[in-house]
């Protein structure tokens, strides 16, 4: 009996580990153990000038091109593939979108019905890593693949823009060299696309074998290395491909990908010389780590915005406002909009993030081009004198504050001699357990407790906060997004009521039938004048004509408005643009990233 | 062996089956009764792939119907299924995985646990108050009181950041030495301590004070009648302590970076990989109660005086 008792508390322990996992999206350091504060590095460990040892996460899901959906899995798919495209830069150093197995990346012919041809050519002697022929039909059957219900990939989404998507892509291999593609209509961001991994190549013989990703003998890759090595969960080796078209550019011969998902175990191992890099950097020793290591510490931009949503059904107008319907709605996004200006984002991104993140206040984020190549989020608001849709800066928090208590003192009581609202319903903000979360939920509650807001906090274990966050099941949700590629629309159509991603709930429950959005598109030469009407008549009629337009500029005029149109709402409240911390031991030359914070070790050379 | 010894081992089998049943079924149904799934990611997929999906792996069908399959699966063909999370790779292959890595570490551990534990044990009892007992109760005390993460994490900012002996990442022999170390610290300290105090127990008998009075010699006292004796509770701590050596390595593994089974078992939890989730409890149960069940047994054996009923 007594063994039954211990087996039952220990199945107890098993589900209590469901109440203490972590985010997979944003990392923040578990357990902050003493690690080196001082730093200098020992001896450092024998390294080869023919291998690099690096370490960007912890095991890949899976390291099936079309099933990723992992940045870790990008960047090693990414040196294992290639695809039409590449990321490469250029002579200047500046980032491009190359030509890769294609010869040239054309422009596409415009179709009678307003899709859109794309021809493209091969080039000459691809091989996989097995000493095979690439032909164009490999390409075919993967697209067709990684689109499929069937296969049920995240990013099978990525395909959208493909004629025929998911099951029926117009896709088609006229010869081994010769690949057509159709187009729903012109896409600004192909080009790209053709870079991600979910577009690389993979042959049908191989794929035929589930496990076929898992084992390096079964494992046949297109691009500049092979893999050699999977000690699961501890290493992945990639070993160069003579067999690739442009080996003799290649000039480290191996990679070896260690696999840690703990912070400080990473530090550990770069200061003692083992890691040439690491992609993760505990919280806590940033300051400390920029100052001891200026030359080998670096913070780049990361094209994602984190935010706080709220739930678009939750009432938070004081009992016996007697308001309804659209005015209701039309009351909350003010109240809303108003309480975004009572948080200090310096504060958050100076002393909570401390990783150089860049305070938001608009939702799509820093490092997306707008058409005429300057950024997207500085043309955001329409505002003179600074950028978004509200002012950010340390010297505006003062008059923000104002503006938010003149504001909300139109809705709920206010206490003068304390500062504080008497009726504000009480709030409950959600957050997926990590100490990162906690710190900038504390800080919210505490900055709209100032003025006599309650906001409980609340955490959930990943996938369960996940599932409540998609079902509504809340009143206001940490959230983030990470852009899939450089077009704003990544950060648009995700808000349409029918989006897998709408957490805030437009367009649903009670606010299915609220009125109270309006859109004006004549002047750009559409005929849609919606005067308080839906989400659905609103938001998703722009989506799709952005989804439609072939015209560069309009496209993106409606993209701002778009975004004009969801941050009136005042559901998306923007904290800060993310940013990429990651070290790179000194010795290393000819690496670069992209904003995605895809990494390329393959260019790379020590000395 | 008596047929009244053969009758409780074959009882205590049959419980522990049992038991590793009630565990599968209980798991299953708390795991599904868990909010979230598999299939939950923060990009999401669209609702006919998600069908598809949970197609492919038997999850359109009724709980019951699910749980039928899978009890078959496994008591017919030992067949814990494909991991869902990583897509292409079999639940036994992810768990022979960990376990080959958790079970080296944790086997070395426990040997080096033991031979020290008693070595030191038996030392400190025959050396009852002098310097080195104290020495040994001191050290002892702290290994039991401080958490392996510290004791881990303090070992490799000495030894791997600032001396640059060990690699920080456990994936070659030299790495796992430090894991090996910060692992068999606190059961050996237990160790250490079950031994003393047992053995200042039997020095204190009859039967030792009988053979001083006998004459026999010193060593022989020590080797062939006190420490044989003093090591009954011994024998009973390392069975389960075998068991949480090689199950509950999780923050060795994770301060080392070595890929044991802890990592899979809880990442199978957070990310709902249902069959990961039930191989890692099925195989992680059936250790513990297979290593309860051999040192009930050896207990019984090593000491007759003990009553099976």
């Amino acid at each position: 009996m007594k063994k039954l008792i211990c087996m039952v508390l220990a199945l107890a322990m098993v589900l209590g580990l469901a109440a203490c996992g972590g985010s997979s999206s944003t990392t923040t350091a578990a357990t902050n153990a003493p690690a080196a504060a001082e730093g200098e590095t020992a001896a450092p460990a024998a390294v080869s000038a023919d291998s690099i040892n690096v370490c960007i996460a912890s095991e890949p899901d899976t390291l099936d091109p079309a099933l990723n959906s992992a940045l870790d899995g990008g960047t090693m798919c990414s040196h294992l593939f290639a695809g039409l495209a590449k990321w490469d830069q250029d002579a200047d150093g500046n980032l491009v979108i190359a030509a890769d197995c294609a010869t040239e990346l054309p422009v596409g012919v415009e179709n009678e019905d307003g899709t859109v041809t794309i021809t493209y050519t091969l080039r000459d002697g691809l091989k996989w890593s097995d000493g095979q022929d690439l032909t164009a039909g490999d390409f075919e059957f993967a697209w067709k693949r990684a689109a499929s219900t069937e296969l049920g990939a995240d990013y099978g989404y990525m395909f959208e823009v493909v004629k025929g998507y998911p099951d029926d892509l117009a896709v088609e291999a006229t010869d081994d060299k010769t690949l057509v593609v159709t187009l729903n209509n012109a896409v600004a961001y192909w080009d790209e696309l053709t870079a991600f991994p979910t577009y690389f190549p993979v042959r049908e013989d191989v794929v035929a074998d589930e496990g076929w990703a898992t084992d390096p003998s079964t494992y046949i890759s297109n691009g500049p290395y092979t893999m050699t090595g999977w000690t699961h969960n501890s290493v992945i080796t990639l070993t160069k491909n003579e067999n690739f078209y442009n080996a003799d550019n290649v000039t480290m011969k191996e990679i070896n990908f260690y696999l840690s998902d703990d912070a400080n175990n990473q530090l550990s191992n770069f200061k003692n010389g083992e890691w040439l890099l690491i992609d993760d950097v505990p919280t806590n020793e940033m300051a400390a780590l920029a100052e001891q290591y200026p030359d080998e510490y670096f913070v780049v931009g990361q094209i994602g915005n984190y935010y706080v949503c709220w739930n678009i059904n939750e009432d938070i107008l004081p009992a016996g406002s007697g308001l309804t319907g659209a005015e209701a709605e039309k009351a909350r996004a003010e109240i809303r909009n108003a309480i975004t200006l009572l948080f200090d984002r310096n504060y958050i991104v100076e002393e909570i993030g401390q990783a150089g993140q860049v305070p938001a206040s608009s939702f799509v984020a820093m490092g997306m081009t707008d058409a005429d190549g300057s950024q997207f989020y500085e043309n955001a608001g329409h505002n003179d004198g600074f950028v978004g849709y509200y002012d950010v800066s340390e010297e505006a928090y003062e008059s923000n504050y104002e503006t938010a208590i003149e504001t909300l003192k139109k809705y709920y009581a206010y206490d003068e001699s304390t500062g504080m609202f008497t009726n504000f319903p009480t709030l409950t903000y959600l957050y997926n357990t990590s100490e990162g979360h906690k710190a900038i939920g504390e800080y919210l509650a505490s900055a709209m407790a100032a003025v006599g807001i309650t906001m409980n906090l609340e955490n959930q274990e990943w996938n369960t906060f996940l599932n409540t966050r998609k079902n509504g099941d809340y009143s206001v949700a940490r959230n983030g997004w990470l852009a899939d590629y450089n077009d704003p629309i990544t950060f648009l159509d995700m808000w349409v009521t029918g989006s897998g991603n709408n957490d805030v709930q437009f367009g649903k429950g009670a606010n299915a039938d609220t009125k109270a959005y309006s859109l004006d598109l004549t002047d750009l030469g559409y005929d849609v004048n919606v005067v308080d009407g839906t989400w659905a008549e609103t938001y998703d009629v722009i989506i799709n004509l952005i989804k439609t337009c072939t015209d560069t500029e309009t496209r993106y005029e409606l993209m701002h408005r778009a975004e004009d149109l969801l941050m009136s709402t005042g559901c998306i409240v923007p904290l800060y643009f993310y940013t990429d911390v990651y070290m790179l031991d000194d010795s290393v030359h000819g690496f670069f990233s992209n904003p995605l914070g895809y990494k390329y070790f393959m260019y790379c050379t020590i000395g | 062996m008596s047929s009244k010894t053969l009758m409780y081992i074959l009882k205590r089998i049959a419980m522990a089956i049992l038991t590793i049943w009630i565990v599968i079924t209980v798991t299953f149904f708390v795991m599904h009764a868990v909010p979230g799934g598999p299939f939950l990611s923060e990009k999401a997929v669209s609702e006919a792939a998600q069908k598809a999906l949970e197609a492919k792996y038997g999850m359109d069908k009724p709980l019951m119907v699910q749980y039928v399959t899978y009890l078959k699966d496994i008591v017919t063909k030992f067949d814990f299924g494909p991991s869902i999370k990583l897509r292409g790779r079999m639940v036994i292959d992810v768990i022979t995985d960990g376990l080959r890595t958790s079970a080296k570490l944790g086997v070395i551990a426990a040997a080096i646990a033991l031979v020290f534990g008693v070595v030191l044990g038996a030392v400190a009892a025959l050396r009852r108050n002098g310097i080195a007992d104290k020495i040994i109760m001191v050290l002892t005390t702290a290994f039991i009181s401080m958490p392996s993460f510290v004791i881990g994490s303090l070992m490799v900012l000495i030894l791997s950041v600032k001396l640059g002996w060990f690699p920080a990442n456990g994936e070659t022999a030299k790495g796992l030495v430090l894991p090996i170390i910060a692992l068999s610290l606190s059961p050996m300290a237990n160790i250490t301590r079950l031994t003393r105090s047992s053995m200042l127990d039997v020095l204190g008998q009859d039967y030792i004070r009988t053979a001083r009075a006998k004459g026999v010699p010193q060593m022989k006292i020590i080797f062939g009648h006190a420490l044989k004796n003093s090591l009954i509770p011994v024998i009973t701590y390392v069975g389960p302590m075998l068991a949480y050596i090689v199950t509950g390595s999780l923050v060795i593994e994770q301060v080392f970076a070595v890929p044991g089974i802890g990592r899979a078992f809880v990442s199978s939890i957070t990310g709902r990989d249902y069959p990961l989730i039930m191989g890692t409890t099925i195989v992680l149960a059936t250790l513990i109660v297979i290593m309860n069940l051999v040192s009930d047994i050896l207990y019984k054996l090593v000491d007759p005086r003990i009553n099976l009923e």
